[in-house]
């Protein structure tokens, strides 16, 4: 089995038994998120359990490709099992996260780890190689995330952590040596305290950030994860992985001595090293900074330790407010306040709409000191880093607002009587399952769709950089994209396969509900959930269709994928095959869903996405909507903000998209024959066992 | 001991050995010794180096990835013969440390070796390099490297040192490796942040051979060109 390391790690925290899975069982999945809906539908049996309860399984999984030469995916690791973010229902649920875990995983010798049960206390896993150990984690409570991984690399390397040299594992002379510090994957303060928008952190600015893993693990009492490895990955062919590294290094990624800055756009696989959207204060010296493997390098390491390894929403949730404290220029706050998130372990998101709704409500003098919402947040400071600073302190030890912030934005404005009122007005942007408004499903339809047809945020930029940020940045400059709007949709065309339809990224009023729509949003779906979920393909990079270093401006995705993967696996699988392999996982994922009791009539926007016109600024980072539409014959880049998702017609098009999907229509439930004929006959016995397949 | 401490001059690699003690302090690597006329006995300087900027290294580890691949034919950063050492939690310039052979003009791993295991290459440009058939393990090599960490790699797979050779030998590769020909590793690197050169760096410290490799346009992608602290 090359590229898989053949076994992945169970770990019972109640009774501390450690026992091991063989991969082999697992791997028509490929690997990462399709394993561990695999292993989740096996070993929690009953799926409509809280996230808290101890009987919920959480998986830790890596793809053949983690720890190897293949382009941006050795390190990304995948994180499942039953979230406490998700509102109403906390929905079984996926997050991933970069850095170098995923690859030290491997090198130890696992695929993936399971996580059942619960400690008695507080304890941390140390996996050195094939030695398991479960230790005491008392005094590891109560630290960040930043010191408790340097805490526990002094655990395990003694004298080595702090000097650069090989450093032994094990006391014989061939049991392994590494220069390399452990990789650690922990909780901070707001997980200890069950803070439903609690993340995992790794090194400084990798996180696993919705769902709520960390609230998951403090649950289980287990602090952090710690993994070193010697071993190896072994590579079918070797000569090819390097010379398709070799390949797309030259054709696709950014030519250092020749970078395309004279054009406009976001591209996903060349990127300019250490550009997390350009935001940086250019006189504070830095480095890029990548994931392991990584050819982009997009985040940075500073001199002052200002979001090093942070990047996007990272820094969004506060830079304009930065900007709007200090006379329109961002300054070293918003760099400052990412770095407290990621050491209490909190999700950005959520404090990125919170911030937004708590000041609306500040403003409409609902909530302050000595007001209906009684809090001492210092308002007078907003935008300075003592603003977030106190918010985020607040909610990650649950002090004073934060015991309900702490809860999530949508349990708090339960708790405070808000809940319908502000999901109506929309100062509370959480458009989806009380996840708050990434890209508005208003206009951005692959965005919206796929997140309430999911389970959460999507967070999938595939086409959200080429449909929505390049023709609307140009349209704010008044430069062209590289591609026009009619070459966008054949380009867009030629690479979704099996569909290959023009109209689908067609965002007009009359596409969004149209059955090219349809196909859309069912790629994406099974695109993400094998080539980006399962084997690990990092969101930045991939899917990769407009490229503006090649001659007819295609990008790698559709060769790259497979190529990557073959030559480290040995497998000979085409693009379209792991598509359908994703279709499998979503179908999977969907039937999980269906057990914790999801349903057509629960698949619905918040309301303010059906009455208030979108409004540029209002929620989010957003700039003004200009998207590619097909209208009156012609295709073109279009203003499209300003319009409401109409109910009737986005229920019609869910009916199609079932049907599309081979599910009943009126349930939103698979059929059974849609089931067997993707070898998933056990799981329609499980649902017609509920009475729950679809008709 | 320190960098500085540890390095030797070029005057001193010219100059090093007299007489019949070059004999004793190299023992079967006699052959691969220039006698200089005068008693001045030398080894031959290799014919390439790499040159890094750890300044601008993105921290990727792409090139262990790479130099394991097309060396061993698998996936092993501890059997990479380039190390990359970060520290997340450390600022610029101290979060990442770039570790290469220098190729050393006195090259201590092929005095210790006892049975000529590690030796001179000359058909390949005088690098320095290891004939695993030959290495009887003893590890003198990894000990005797004057750099920390040690640039002579233990295999504790096959269980024999192993070394930078330029990728003068990639049996799992078939791009033309070796001095003036591709490395892997300085193929592989997305930021040219390696690179290869024919000239003998300065041995003293480590000025050589971690260098300035960034250009005017460095300074487009928002970094500073020169170097800086």
């Amino acid at each position: 089995m090359n590229g898989y390391m053949g076994q992945i790690l169970r770990i019972n925290l109640t009774t501390r038994k450690i026992s091991t899975i063989k991969t082999e069982d697992y791997a028509e999945w490929g690997g990462g998120h399709g394993i561990g809906s695999a292993l989740f539908w096996e070993l929690c049996p009953d799926k409509a359990i809280s996230g808290f309860d101890p009987r919920n399984v959480v998986t830790i999984m890596t793809s053949p490709l983690s720890g190897t030469l293949a382009p941006a995916v050795a390190g990304r690791t995948e994180v499942q099992g039953i979230g406490v973010q998700g509102y109403p229902i906390e929905w079984f649920t996926r997050s991933n996260f970069g850095g170098r875990f995923a690859a030290l995983l491997k090198y130890a010798g696992w695929d993936g780890i399971v996580i059942e049960g619960k400690a008695d206390k507080p304890v941390w896993l140390d996996i050195r190689n094939q030695q398991i150990t479960i230790k005491e984690a008392g005094s590891l409570w109560g630290l960040d995330t930043w010191e408790t991984q340097e805490e526990i690399w002094r655990e395990v390397m003694g004298n080595a952590a702090t000097r650069d040299e090989w450093w032994q594992l094990g006391t014989e002379r061939d049991s392994g040596r590494t220069t390399q510090k452990p990789a650690v994957l922990t909780i901070g303060p707001a997980g200890e305290n069950l803070c439903r928008n609690a993340s995992l952190i790794h090194d400084a600015g990798n996180s696993a950030g919705q769902g709520g893993f960390g609230a998951v693990w403090g649950s289980k009492n287990l602090k952090a994860i710690s993994v070193v490895g010697t071993g190896s990955v072994d590579i079918a062919d070797p000569n090819g992985l390097m010379n398709a590294r070799l390949w797309a290094k030259e054709n696709y990624a950014t030519h250092i001595d020749n970078p395309y800055d004279e054009r406009v756009g976001l591209y996903s696989f060349p990127n300019k090293p250490g550009n997390s959207l350009g935001i940086y204060p250019e006189h504070v010296s830095s480095r890029p900074q990548g994931c392991f493997g990584c050819h982009k390098g997009g985040c940075r390491r500073r001199t002052d330790s200002g979001g090093n390894e942070s990047q996007c929403v990272d820094f969004f949730f506060y830079d304009a407010h930065d900007m709007e404290r200090h006379g329109g220029k961002t300054t070293t706050t918003f760099l400052q306040t990412a770095d407290l998130a990621q050491r209490a372990g909190i999700n950005v998101y959520e404090l990125e709409s919170g911030i937004i709704w708590l000041r609306h409500l500040y403003k409409l003098g609902v909530l302050g000191r000595g007001k209906e919402i009684n809090t001492d947040l210092p308002f007078e400071q907003f935008g300075e880093t003592a603003f977030a600073a106190d918010l985020i302190d607040k909610i990650a030890h649950r002090k004073e607002i934060g015991a309900d912030l702490g809860e999530g934005l949508a349990r708090a404005a339960k708790k405070w009587g808000r809940l319908e009122q502000d999901l109506k007005s929309g100062i509370l942007p959480l458009q989806y399952w009380g996840y708050a408004q990434h890209y508005d499903a208003r206009v951005e339809t692959d965005w919206g769709y796929g997140s309430i047809l999911g389970e959460r945020d999507i967070n999938e930029h595939d086409f959200n950089w080429l449909v929505y940020w390049t023709p609307s940045i140009g349209y704010l400059t008044g430069e062209k994209p590289l591609v026009s709007a009619k070459e966008l949709s054949e380009i867009i065309a030629e690479k979704c396969k099996p569909y290959s339809d023009p109209l689908m990224i067609d965002y007009s009023d009359k596409g969004i509900y149209s059955e090219h729509m349809v196909k859309l949003i069912a790629w994406h779906r099974h695109y993400t959930r094998f080539w980006k979920q399962s084997i690990g393909y990092c969101d930045w990079a991939y899917a990769d269709f407009v490229n503006p270093y090649t001659p007819d401006y295609r990008g790698i995705t559709g060769e790259g994928e497979p190529k990557f993967f073959n030559a480290v696996t040995g497998s000979n699988i085409s693009f379209e095959e792991g598509i359908e392999i994703g279709r499998r996982i979503w179908n999977l994922d969907r039937a999980i869903w269906i057990l914790q009791g999801r349903h057509r009539d629960l698949e619905h926007f918040a309301q303010y996405t059906y009455e208030v016109p979108a409004k540029t600024g209002y929620t989010t980072y957003e700039i003004p909507y200009v998207m590619p539409t097909y209208e009156n014959g012609t295709w073109d880049y279009r203003v499209i903000g300003g319009r409401v998702i109409d109910k009737q017609k986005f229920e019609e098009w869910k009916s199609k998209f079932f049907e599309f999907e081979g599910w009943d229509p009126a349930t939103g439930w698979p059929r059974r024959d849609t089931l067997e004929k993707l070898n998933l006959g056990h799981v329609a016995n499980a649902l017609a066992k509920q009475g729950k397949l679809g008709a | 001991m320190s960098d500085n401490q540890k390095d030797l001059s070029r005057r001193q690699f010219l100059k090093l050995f007299a007489g019949t003690a070059a004999g004793v302090a190299f023992g079967g690597a006699i052959p691969q010794l220039i006698n200089l006329g005068n008693g001045v006995i030398a080894i031959p300087a290799s014919e390439g180096y790499l040159l890094v900027d750890t300044g601008k290294c993105a921290g990727c580890s792409s090139c262990m990835l790479a130099c394991s691949l097309v060396h061993e034919g698998k996936e092993n950063i501890s059997l990479s013969r380039i190390q990359i050492l970060q520290n997340p939690f450390k600022n610029y310039p101290d979060d990442i440390s770039m570790f290469q052979c220098r190729q050393c003009t006195y090259p201590a791993c092929v005095e210790a070796c006892p049975t000529s295991a590690l030796y001179v290459d000359k058909e390949n440009r005088n690098i320095r390099t290891v004939d695993e058939r030959k290495c009887i393990g003893c590890m003198q090599c990894v000990e005797a490297c004057p750099q920390t960490p040690s640039r002579v790699i233990w295999n504790f797979e096959e269980h024999h040192s192993q070394k930078c050779d330029l990728c003068a030998n990639t049996p799992f590769w078939d791009g033309q490796g070796g001095p003036g020909k591709k490395k892997a590793c300085e193929s592989v690197c997305p930021v040219s942040a390696i690179k290869f050169v024919q000239e003998i760096p300065t041995q003293y410290g480590s000025v050589g051979y971690d260098v300035d490799l960034r250009g005017p346009i460095w300074q487009k992608f928002g970094f500073v060109a020169r170097r800086d602290s």
